[in-house]
């Protein structure tokens, strides 16, 4: 658990990887959060490494500084790794001080591409919150990037950056060739009188032409009051010209803090279904073309208190919720400043229809076996991977919710567990990745230790696995040998 | 290992200060602050427990049902702690340290804030050995001294009194006991030229609770409201220094008896939180933000406190980087250094290098500063866990790992240090006040009450031979009514901060109609009902000047068309005066940088039986729209005006005590709002009336909310929340008597 700091100049070499898809090729690809839209972080990539050593470089097929602080991404598309991070990175040494940055590298020689670096908005941390940079892990699909900058705009980017031209919109600031390109922008505070507390994180989900997103609403600096409880907490917008489709302001005053999970979609029983977790605790499920309530569920007890600390047994959702096998699966949690405390796992049978609460529970857990969680489930041949914040991975079964196994991190975890290659990895506070065989029966088989926090998901991609530690992002696959 | 009692700056001091703690061996020693008798984390105690269990109650001489989230003090006999109750108080007790008995506890009806009931209690009390007073700051900025008894020996709200904002994350300082001051961090927006919002230091005579000095150290602007980065003093070269971080990310070293600016360092661009610790000179510093390196968070640094001006550049012995360690502060043992990081891990470095020995995981959150003592560490994580160490050359070797579970099976959260003391530990948690010890040990400790021979601090000499270097006027800010007397006091000081004699004075009013006399008597007109200006004195070539504020009797009424905002009120510095077609009122629009709400007290804590009323207003922008209110004794009356709703409550975060009535409210209409608050006996009616200007006054009241507390007097004031515009106009207070 030793904190390494990296040098901050790019790390050479040595090893060429073979299967990365070249900056510019012509495949269509896609990158988002949980790599698909059940968010369901199971991949089908192989040959992904277990092992591998930051400090001597064994396996490390590249690293790159970030920002000091990155909670976003990586995700990988079109031969390029996108992460949101902050302006510590000083990627552009004209662009002074705090901003929330997106970073695009080569995914196979790690060469940085272009940054899209978004000024502060003015009135602070209340709406946007010093150094976290973008907290939104971008969507990638073709030709674009879809992401939520800290200034609480849903923004198209051109994935190529400025250097193939200046596409969409051209009032950009920054504008050379490593500079970002926005096609088109939504401002949630401006269009929808959104009051995002601390920050707007949302990660974009686009099918069928529609992009989903939460926006952040919620409580002011007090934290009691919702300043501005009419404002929707779930849109939809337009992939190609970011106009609004349709909102949500579900669950407007019943928000307990902010909105920050994400939007999942599935297909239950032939009917598609956007599922969203909300500020006030309740799983919402729409339709994704109209925007028309499907369900509800409320994921906290009837006798749930509300109290900052681990004495509350009432929690928001920052999760995103996983659709699979037409149920949902989703944890209650807080913001990590709230402490650890007591959660709520739960598996809501999405078939129905109204204030399902109650009624549509598969199984749960709580109480002192699964404690608050801002962590998305995996769920691969029977068993749910879930983490909490207090550090545990649980193996429980899909079915019945029972306990295969748990796995103390010892350090609080943020990221979600992503199981590819017959492994599952994940990522905590103190900056360790675990790697444990998926199976019924615990196997660790190795922690790696990145230097400093990961607090993002490991995302796959062509052998290579990409971790972001909070200030450095490392591409990593078997037999890549890295000097410092 | 064992640590003796330490001196601080004793190679440098070249002037004839006696630096002696008189914590020897053999006399059981106090913990009377929160850092303990030297200031460090260190004690000179002996024979402490390496192992407890809370179950069996091994080595638990006593526990005490208390709910707290800071560390106890010690001293006289004594164990004293702040803690919350029922939702609602903040409580402050002593018990016997020998074994628990209750002496007193006070409860405070927590009014005026935005800090959640669960973070209420965050400071930690501090005794004074010497006069055996307790001191106090709440969460909500009630400041309170309390004699051996628990009577109040003198009080002060900093909110209502001196613009202390409390925040919504609670940190709160633990007052600092330093010879005769006594000395509290306000982060917040006052009056006159404290209008600015800025993290300010407070030195009050500790015995009358009159000010000596208010201190702002830097022009920046605060970061963040949240600072708990408790300031200690030290003696360093020839001066002695008040250093803490400042929630502007600065350290700030303050010559403790002038409040003036010794040194500055910027160690990050947000509010610190971790106190420091002084060693030899040497100022031990730790952050988990992104210091001025940038790229990375996490930084501990040692600084040489010798030096003078901004040290920024200069200053930096060594810096150990990549700790996020935000909230404990540094403990010194030796040759080694040992910091708790955010995330729940204890690392030891070597103190003269930073080079990084080894660590120990404690749990996931780190936030209680590590004590040690007897040759062992005592740390706590938050999620209940307890740790004793033994630190070793190579790693620390755990004695014992108390992980501590409320009766429902979840952790006890636990904030605070632990305190040893008279052969005994004390900690404070979410359920109990822990006595930790060898039962079968008698108690090395004092009777309570019988008076303490030891002191804490360093001493001082009080006063010096050197040249005059300052004046200042002492009480530096006051509040009279019109027509009552203020003697000010002319205080000389050499360039050390040490206390010289002042020339004679000659003495000036500004911005203030009544007159100073040659000895320093000022009087204010008796027929200027509300006024704010300063008392100015001129001695030996120097210039100070005091703060006065003039309240006289009810009625008061302000229509604004004076064009101005009154100079008296505290925190206004966000409201203007702005033209309608009435006439001029009293505005306040949307803010772009910060916030948008105001809280404004616009007289004195101790008014009481008035009633206040003003036309207000809020106008509709988008799906925004404004809420505006006033405050009458601990009460707010909130007109929201998108939630088309009144609200009354004296405690934003925690509405269980409010009442919500719907109520259409017209955007761009003008209302006349008024609040009333009758305290009772057992409990507090607070009425509220709303109707449109110009319309006659209804005869039932709007709103109307008994509460089962007393409140017995408080500011009164203006609250605005401004998405939107919103307004005030013909203000007026008068006495229900």
């Amino acid at each position: 658990m030793r904190r390494v700091l990296l040098p901050l100049a790019l790390i050479t070499v040595f090893l060429g990887a073979q299967g990365s898809r070249p900056v510019g090729s012509q495949t269509p690809d896609r990158g988002l959060f949980g790599e698909f839209p059940t968010r369901n972080s199971v991949s089908a990539e192989k040959g992904l490494p277990s092992t591998w050593n930051p400090e001597t470089g064994a396996n490390i097929l590249w690293s790159q500084a970030a920002g000091s602080q990155s909670y976003a991404g990586p995700v990988v598309a079109g031969g390029r790794v996108f992460i949101g991070t902050n302006n510590e990175g000083n990627r552009n040494p004209a662009i002074k001080g705090d901003r929330g940055v997106v970073m695009a590298f080569d995914a196979l020689k790690g060469d940085f591409l272009w940054q899209m670096a978004t000024p502060k908005l003015p009135s602070g941390r209340v709406n946007d919150w010093p150094q976290q940079g973008v907290c939104s892990t971008p969507f990638v699909e073709g030709d674009r990037l879809y992401y939520t900058s800290n200034q609480a705009k849903i923004v198209a980017l051109d994935v190529a950056g400025l250097k193939n031209g200046n596409d969409g919109v051209t009032d950009e600031k920054e504008t050379s060739a490593t500079d970002g390109d926005v096609i088109w922008s939504f401002d949630l505070m401006g269009e929808a009188d959104v009051f995002p507390h601390n920050l707007a994180a949302s990660s974009p989900l686009i099918v069928d032409g529609i992009l989903y997103a939460t926006t952040g609403n919620g409580v002011d600096e007090g934290h009691v009051n919702i300043p501005s409880p009419l404002a929707p907490s779930f849109v939809a917008i337009d992939q190609k010209t970011g106009k609004l489709i349709w909102e949500s302001a579900e669950p407007g005053s019943k928000i307990i803090h902010g909105n920050w999970s994400n939007a999942a979609y599935g297909v239950v029983k032939g009917k598609p279904q956007v599922v969203f977790g909300g500020g006030d605790g309740w799983v919402y499920s729409f339709e994704p073309k109209t925007g028309k309530l499907l369900w509800k569920f409320d994921a906290n007890p009837k006798d749930a208190v509300y109290r900052l600390g681990g004495s509350g047994t009432k929690n928001d959702i920052i999760a995103t919720p996983v659709v699979y096998d037409d149920k949902v699966f989703i944890g209650v949690g807080q913001d990590p400043e709230h402490g650890e405390g007591v959660g709520n796992f739960w598996v809501i049978d999405a078939t129905l229809e109204g204030d399902v609460t109650g009624k549509a529970v598969v199984w749960k857990r709580g109480g002192d076996e699964f404690h608050r969680t801002i962590s998305t489930v995996a769920i691969h041949e029977g068993i749910v991977y879930a983490a909490d914040l207090s550090g545990f991975l649980y193996a429980l079964d899909v079915k019945t919710g029972a306990l295969y196994w748990k796995h103390d991190m010892l350090a609080a975890v943020w990221a979600s567990p992503l199981v590819a290659d017959g492994k599952i990895y994940l990522g905590d506070e103190d900056g360790d990745v675990a790697v444990l065989a998926a199976g019924k029966t615990k196997k660790l088989i190795s922690e790696m230790n990145m230097g400093s926090a990961v607090y993002a998901t490991v995302y796959p991609k062509d052998g290579v696995l990409y971790i972001l530690a909070r200030n450095r992002l490392f591409a990593i696959k078997d037999g890549a040998k890295a000097a410092r | 290992m064992k640590k003796a009692a330490t001196t601080m700056g004793l190679n440098r001091t070249i002037l004839p200060i006696v630096l002696t703690s008189l914590a020897v061996a053999g006399v059981a020693a106090d913990w009377p602050q929160w850092r303990g008798p030297n200031g460090n984390g260190t004690s000179s105690e002996t024979g402490l427990i390496s192992t407890w269990n809370p179950t069996t109650l091994e080595n638990v001489v006593f526990r005490i049902p208390h709910v707290g989230r800071s560390t106890p003090a010690v001293f006289d006999g004594r164990v004293c702690a702040s803690g919350r109750a029922d939702g609602r108080y903040e409580t402050i007790g002593c018990w016997s340290a020998k074994d628990g008995a209750r002496l007193w506890e006070r409860r405070y009806v927590v009014h005026n804030t935005t800090i959640p009931f669960s973070r209420v209690g965050w400071a930690s009390v501090s005794g004074d050995p010497e006069t055996g007073y307790l001191y106090a700051q709440n969460g909500d900025g009630q400041l309170i001294a309390f004699d051996r008894e628990g009577r109040t020996v003198w009080q002060m709200r900093l909110g209502e009194e001196m613009g202390r904002s409390s925040g919504y994350g609670g940190r709160t300082h633990s007052p600092l006991i330093d010879g005769n001051s006594l000395i509290v961090s306000i982060v917040g927006a006052s009056w006159g030229e404290q209008a600015p919002l800025r993290q300010r230091y407070a030195s009050f005579d500790k015995r009358s609770g009159k000010v000596e000095w208010v201190s702002t150290p830097s022009a920046a602007t605060v970061e963040d409201f949240n600072n708990q980065a408790n300031a200690i003093v030290g003696v360093i070269g020839s001066e002695r220094l008040l250093i803490g971080g400042g929630a502007d990310g600065w350290i700030y070293a303050i010559r403790v008896r002038t409040g003036e600016l010794a040194w500055s360092y910027r160690f990050s661009p947000r509010s610190l939180n971790a106190p420091v610790t002084i060693r030899d000179g040497i100022v031990y510093a730790n952050q988990g933000d992104e210091p001025l390196e940038g790229g990375f968070m996490g930084q501990v640094i040692a600084i040489d406190g010798s030096l003078k001006g901004d040290l920024t550049a200069s200053g930096r012995k060594w810096n150990s980087d990549g700790i996020t360690a935000a909230f404990a502060a540094p403990l010194l043992d030796g040759n080694r250094m040992y910091v708790t990081d955010n995330s729940g891990n204890l690392h030891a470095l070597d103190a003269a290098t930073g080079k990084h020995l080894y660590e120990t995981n404690l749990g996931t959150i780190g936030r209680g500063s590590p004590v040690l003592a007897d040759g062992k560490i005592f740390a706590t994580e938050v999620n209940g866990n307890v740790h004793i160490l033994k630190p070793l050359a190579d790693r620390f070797e755990t004695l014992s790992h108390v992980a501590l579970k409320m009766p429902e099976g979840r952790h006890v959260e636990v904030w605070g240090s632990v305190a040893p003391a008279y052969g005994r530990l004390y900690l404070l948690t979410e359920n109990y006040l822990y006595c930790l010890g060898d039962k079968a040990a008698a108690y090395k400790g004092p009777a309570v009450g019988a008076p303490s021979t030891t002191r804490p601090w360093p001493a001082e000499a009080t006063w010096a031979e050197g040249p005059l270097a300052s004046i200042a006027l002492f009480p530096a800010e006051t509040r009279v009514t019109p027509g009552e007397k203020v003697t000010f006091e002319v205080r000389g000081f050499d360039a050390q901060g040490l206390r010289v004699s002042a020339p004679a004075a000659t003495f000036s009013l500004n911005g203030l109609t009544g007159t100073v006399d040659a000895t320093g008597v000022f009087t204010g007109e008796a027929s200027t009902v509300l006024q704010a200006g300063k008392v100015v004195a001129r001695a030996g070539g120097f210039e100070a000047s005091a703060r006065v504020r003039v309240f006289g009797e009810l009625p008061w009424s302000e229509d604004f068309e004076g064009g101005k905002v009154p100079g008296h009120w505290v925190g206004a510095g966000r409201l203007t005066i702005a033209d309608s077609p009435e006439g001029k009122v009293l505005a306040k629009g949307p803010v772009q940088v910060g916030l948008n709400r105001a809280t404004v007290f616009i007289g004195p804590v101790t008014m009481k039986a008035y009633t206040i009323e003003s036309d207000v207003r809020a106008t509709k922008k988008g799906r925004r729209m404004g809420d505006v209110g006033l405050i009458n004794n601990g009460y707010t009356l909130d007109m929201q005006g998108v939630h088309q709703k009144l609200q009354v409550r004296s405690w934003a975060s925690e509405l269980s005590f409010a009442k919500d009535v719907p109520f259409a409210v017209e955007s761009d209409v003008w209302y006349r709002m008024k609040l009333v608050v009758v305290p009772g006996a057992s409990s507090t009616v607070v009425r509220g009336k709303v109707w449109k200007r110009g319309e006659a006054e209804p005869a039932a009241w709007t709103i109307e909310f008994e509460d089962n507390v007393v409140m017995e007097a408080g500011a009164p004031g203006l609250y605005g929340d401004s998405p939107a515009d919103i307004a005030w106009d013909n203000l007026k207070l008068t006495s229900n008597r």
